[in-house]
């Protein structure tokens, strides 16, 4: 059946659009900053001489990059229930999945950035007396955390568009509020086109933001700061 | 008799099947510059990092103040308060300006406000010329540059001895002699120093004792003069007549028919 296509569609569901638009900015707001500060946890755990502590956090890194995203968060809304741990709202669910998930990559990307850190800039702090965490709070993660912004750029923007597979479990996120819209009128294409622009204004407003960060704090002298 | 700042008893340090340190002894006296030198691998730069316990000596004590450092009670940070090192790579802080450098360490362990440390950090980096630089980053520094900034850093803490580690090996040659030029300063105004270099003139020149290493252990040690003049030790010998080569064929103002022995020694910075 062809249908003429109807952009006025747009204006009269946008307030329901923005719903779901709110929605989405939640959860991938709150999602990477959890997964940002769990990511610096395990990505510390990763580089701990502990074999304890670096096999836990392996472990954890390689299961939930090893495995789909869509799997965790059934696992974790279905999942846990049969074990007697009840999620009631599948918005925190949802959360959950995510930002477990996201860590495990941050974490990564948090260990490539303090390993990027030549291990005489430790030394030079410690031999001056600070003690390990301060070396490690005042010289290694503020230069790590530079140098690590592009794949964190990357990040970000992939959880806001992964946020998206949390309607699987009925978070009435922007995918799911798009699906119902365009299931409700039949106008598709305005429908979804719509919503790809509105993750595309998130993910190329992320990028653009991170972008000036990136610049803000380059280090002048270095590679990638103005002065070249 | 006054007591030595640092002593060094038996030290031995191994890197698996590989013994770089084979039972090293020696003191520093307060005020006095001590240069290390030997072949690459003789370990030098070891003996430098376990008197800071940058490496962990398997055996020997290390004795810093009348205290033994090794012991498990001692406070390494405290020590190393007032044991500072100059790197061979500088190692500023690559995202802190010069005088962030200088200051943060008053600000982190001596717990200084923020303005009485980047007084000291200015003042530190008068002493090695480079106070107008105290806003540059050290990316922005040449690398003579970062290394007086590396030695302000270290002044700046008021240490009881301050190590050496190759401070110019990573220096263009047109480079080291400003940053041996601050070193002689630091040393005529009374710092003791404990300087592993392959600088010969500076080892010859400032050097109240040189220690000459060889495969781990102490080869010869004597005055200037005893090491550069009459070396004893055959090994000594050879390694002075190698060096002297290459400095011959760096600088072709120096006779080629020099050897160590006499009293006509003219070589080096003047």
């Amino acid at each position: 059946m062809v249908m003429t296509i109807d952009w006025t569609i747009i204006s009269e569901y946008f307030p329901i659009f923005m719903k779901g638009l709110q929605t989405t900015l939640l959860i991938s707001v709150i999602s990477i900053a959890l997964g940002f500060v769990g990511g610096i946890l395990i990505g510390m755990c990763r580089i701990s001489r502990n074999p304890l502590v670096y096999g836990a956090s392996t472990v954890y890194v390689e299961a939930f990059r090893g495995t789909p995203l869509l799997i965790q968060i059934f696992l974790i809304y279905l999942g846990l229930p049969q074990i007697g741990i009840y999620v009631d709202s599948p918005l925190v669910a949802g959360l959950i999945a995510l930002s477990l998930n996201s860590a495990a990559y941050q974490s990564e990307i948090f260990r490539g950035g303090v390993q990027s850190i030549s291990v005489g800039q430790i030394e030079a702090a410690r031999s001056l007396g600070l003690t390990y965490n301060q070396a490690l709070f005042n010289v290694v993660i503020p230069q790590a955390l530079r140098n690590a912004l592009p794949p964190y750029t990357n990040e970000f923007i992939t959880m806001i568009k992964d946020s998206s597979l949390v309607m699987t479990i009925g978070v009435l996120e922007l995918t799911l509020r798009g699906k119902l819209i365009s299931a409700t009128t039949g106008q598709s294409i305005p429908v979804l086109l719509f919503v790809a622009i509105l993750y595309f204004v998130m993910t190329f407003s992320t990028s653009r933001i991170l972008r000036y960060v990136e610049r803000r704090f380059a280090i002048p002298g270095m590679m990638g700061s103005d002065s070249k | 008799m006054t007591e030595p700042i640092l002593e060094i008893i038996d030290l031995k340090k191994s890197f698996g099947d590989n013994h770089v340190l084979r039972g090293i002894s020696m003191k520093v006296m307060p005020k006095e510059v001590i240069t290390i030198i030997g072949p690459s691998g003789s370990g030098k730069s070891t003996l430098l990092r376990c008197m800071n316990l940058l490496n962990q000596p398997d055996s020997g004590k290390v004795i810093f103040l009348g205290h033994n450092i090794t012991d498990q009670d001692i406070d390494i940070n405290a020590v190393r308060t007032q044991m500072n090192m100059v790197f061979q790579c500088f190692n500023l802080f690559m995202h802190l300006t010069a005088k962030r450098n200088v200051a943060v360490a008053l600000i982190k362990v001596k717990k200084m406000k923020k303005a009485e440390a980047e007084g000291i950090a200015l003042k530190a980096l008068e002493q090695v010329g480079l106070r107008d630089k105290a806003d540059a980053f050290p990316g922005e520094l040449s690398g003579g540059q970062q290394q007086r900034v590396a030695i302000a850093r270290a002044l700046a803490m008021q240490p009881k001895v301050i190590l050496f580690d190759e401070p110019t090996s990573a220096l263009d040659p047109e480079l080291i002699g400003e940053v041996l030029d601050v070193m002689k300063k630091l040393a005529m105004s009374g710092m003791t120093m404990v300087v592993v270099t392959h600088e010969m003139g500076f080892a010859r020149e400032m050097a109240d004792k040189v220690i000459f290493m060889d495969q781990g252990v102490i080869a010869e040690e004597g005055t200037a003069e005893e090491i550069f003049v009459n070396p004893k030790n055959p090994r000594t010998k050879v390694f002075l007549k190698r060096i002297l080569k290459e400095v011959d064929a760096m600088d072709p103002g120096i006779p080629s028919d020099f050897v160590p022995n006499g009293d006509s020694v003219q070589w080096g910075k003047p």
